[in-house]
């Protein structure tokens, strides 16, 4: 029983650390250090643990995975291509109701597809989305609750970052994941469009005065041509990446590495891309990496803890004598994930909880990739809950009009944290939603 | 993840020795940036040389390998300098803005933390670093490609070092405020 009381106190340790603001990391590797400590009765085996998950973890080819889609999200916003996006999205959508609203939603989905990280697209399309839709009436609840509620969809929509880590977690393949994301991605985009189309007939106000008329003062079309020279650069990347991943041409990593490159040459052909942007984004790329490998060597201190005091198989044990079933099972996880999202980041929960879970997920014949894409959009919701919705403090910390508060954001998000909530549990219900491209890969 | 803040006195009028450190850590830090463009580079030439003219570059992997553990480390140290290094800073932030007092105490309490948990980890890293300097121990295969550890492991035990010092700077910023008279 030791096992079990060791881990499970462990847990709590480590949240309450979390809580109090200690790095994820520290707390992860300082409780698992003690734990083993404790279980082992032996400091230089704790001692000898840490260095070992320090030395080992992340010398494999699969870690390139990380800083090489960072790069190349990071300049792609660097060199313009979410605004490109976005003013493309604009033209399709503008004549509908809430247009803008769905436009930014379409923009994002998009460039989701050549960025993996949500704070990228929260930072990018606060700038540029933001001011247009109250330059056009609509309320800042909406605008900002819309960029944030979009903004998850950079984690969903192959490359992502959060798939990557959880197929490094789960010991699934990266390619298999990014193909696995596709339809849940593609899915939550049109429920959020849907979604908006829904409020702006139910709920105008909540959208905003101008809403139910649309706006009149349009600039000018734009012409084909116009289009096609704003959307080549970005068909171009995301025919390379996921082109080259899904087609079986590049291993996940060689996508990455081939993306990053051609991220830059669009830059320097269009002369987008100075020296001084460049250093910015290698600095930004590196700290990116520094932190969420730093807190994969940490997280494999602590599932070596785990699986030192055998916690994993004695708590898929107990799991699976509450007789839940998979369903039951897979409610409790959500409430958890969610719970946790309002106070960590996602990348930080995927590591804390999905090596409790994948015995017990095992056991009741869940599969590991779909489980991996519930565990993804789980742990995004809490980003848009109070009290510490991460995507909706970089949207704080990003927007530069003080009148737009916390408060603003959080509202506007809560109708895409419920949309996203039915799409997970369709996701749930449904695994070939997540599973059925598997088959053509 | 957006944690701006612990500032440890940069801007201030700094004493000599952490004038010094501070460009250890950007130059460790430019490194680091630097090796990004490698690992770049080198992916795609083994993608390259791999499918178009069907003859793998020796080694690639163990250079790729040992890439990603430099770029880590040397971005460590200004990782936690620059408040990027992720942490749940919420509540800390909100006792801040309202008891600056109890602020700066979880503050100390989280630099101590960092000291010593790197101060642990330096404590195993070094016997590793000092095996492989004195075992030769290498990567690779034999006759084919190997690479010594022991530069890698040696990354480690300065980056962890570097790191262990920055923390133990924000615990001073933190304990000025708690101990020092106005």
């Amino acid at each position: 029983m030791v096992g079990v009381e060791v881990g499970i106190i462990s847990v709590f340790v480590i949240l309450f650390l979390i809580y109090t603001g200690v790095h994820v990391a520290v707390a992860l590797g300082l409780v698992s250090f003690i734990g083993v400590w404790v279980y082992r009765d032996s400091i230089h085996i704790a001692v000898s643990l840490l260095a070992e998950a320090t030395h080992d973890t992340i010398a494999h080819e699969v870690f390139a995975n990380v800083p090489l889609f960072a790069l190349m999200g990071i300049i792609a916003s660097e060199i313009g291509l979410g605004a490109d996006v976005y003013r493309i999205a604009y033209q399709i959508f503008r004549r509908v109701r809430g247009g803008l609203g769905m436009a930014t939603v379409a923009a994002n989905a998009l460039f989701a597809s050549i960025t993996g990280s949500s704070i990228a697209s929260a930072t990018v399309f606060t700038r540029i989305a933001v001011p247009e839709m109250l330059k056009f009436g609509y309320t800042r609840q909406f605008s900002v609750g819309v960029v944030a509620g979009s903004s998850v969809l950079g984690m969903l929509i192959p490359p992502s970052a959060m798939l990557i880590i959880y197929a490094i977690v789960a010991e699934q393949s990266v390619g298999q994941m990014f193909i696995a994301g596709f339809i849940p991605g593609v899915l939550l985009a049109t429920a959020f469009v849907l979604g908006i189309l829904v409020m702006s007939y139910v709920a105008p106000k909540f959208i905003g005065g101008e809403a139910n008329k649309v706006a009149e003062d349009l600039p000018d079309d734009l012409t084909g041509l116009q289009i096609l020279v704003l959307l080549i650069p970005v068909a171009f990347l995301v025919v390379l990446v996921l082109g080259g991943i899904y087609s079986g041409a590049f291993q996940p990593q060689e996508a990455g590495a081939a993306g990053s490159a051609g991220a830059l040459g669009i830059g320097v052909i269009k002369r987008r891309l100075t020296w001084r942007g460049l250093w910015r984004v290698l600095v930004e790329t590196g700290h990116i990496t520094a932190a969420i490998l730093f807190l994969i060597i940490t997280a494999s201190m602590y599932s070596r803890m785990l699986g030192v005091a055998g916690l994993p198989t004695l708590f898929s044990e107990w799991l699976t004598s509450m007789n839940l079933g998979l369903i039951g099972l897979m409610a409790i996880y959500v409430v958890l994930m969610v719970l946790l999202g309002t106070i960590i980041e996602t990348a930080s929960i995927i590591l804390i909880v999905v090596p409790l879970f994948l015995n017990s997920v095992e056991a009741l014949g869940g599969d590991f990739v779909w489980f991996g894409i519930v565990t993804v959009i789980g742990a995004e919701i809490g980003l848009l809950t109070p009290p510490l919705g991460i995507s909706c403090f970089t949207i704080k910390s990003t927007i530069r009009d003080p009148s737009i508060t916390l408060s603003h954001i959080f509202t506007g998000a809560f109708p895409f944290a419920c949309v996203m909530l039915l799409v997970l549990i369709a996701i749930i219900a449904f695994p070939s939603l997540s599973l059925v491209l598997l088959q053509y890969a | 993840m957006p944690d701006s803040g612990s500032n440890d006195g940069a801007g201030r009028r700094q004493i000599a020795p952490l004038r010094i450190f501070g460009w250890i850590v950007s130059g460790m830090n430019a490194t680091g940036s630097c090796w990004i463009v490698v690992l770049m580079l080198l992916i795609n030439a083994e993608a390259i040389g791999r499918s178009a003219f069907n003859q793998p570059i020796i080694g690639v992997i163990e250079m790729i390998e040992i890439s990603i553990v430099g770029i880590v480390f040397m971005q460590l140290a200004d990782s936690l300098r620059k408040g990027v290094l992720t942490r749940s800073d919420g509540m800390y932030n909100q006792v801040m803005a309202r008891r600056p007092r109890a602020g700066h105490a979880m503050g100390l309490f989280t630099s101590v933390a960092g000291v010593v948990f790197m101060g642990l980890v330096l404590w195993g890293s070094v016997p590793t670093f000092v095996d492989a300097w004195a075992g030769d121990y290498y990567i690779g295969v034999e006759g084919m490609f190997t690479a010594p550890v022991w530069p890698v492991a040696l990354v480690i035990v300065i980056a962890i070092t570097v790191t262990m010092i920055q923390f133990m700077i924000n615990l001073a910023g933190h304990l000025q405020p708690l101990v020092g008279r106005h």
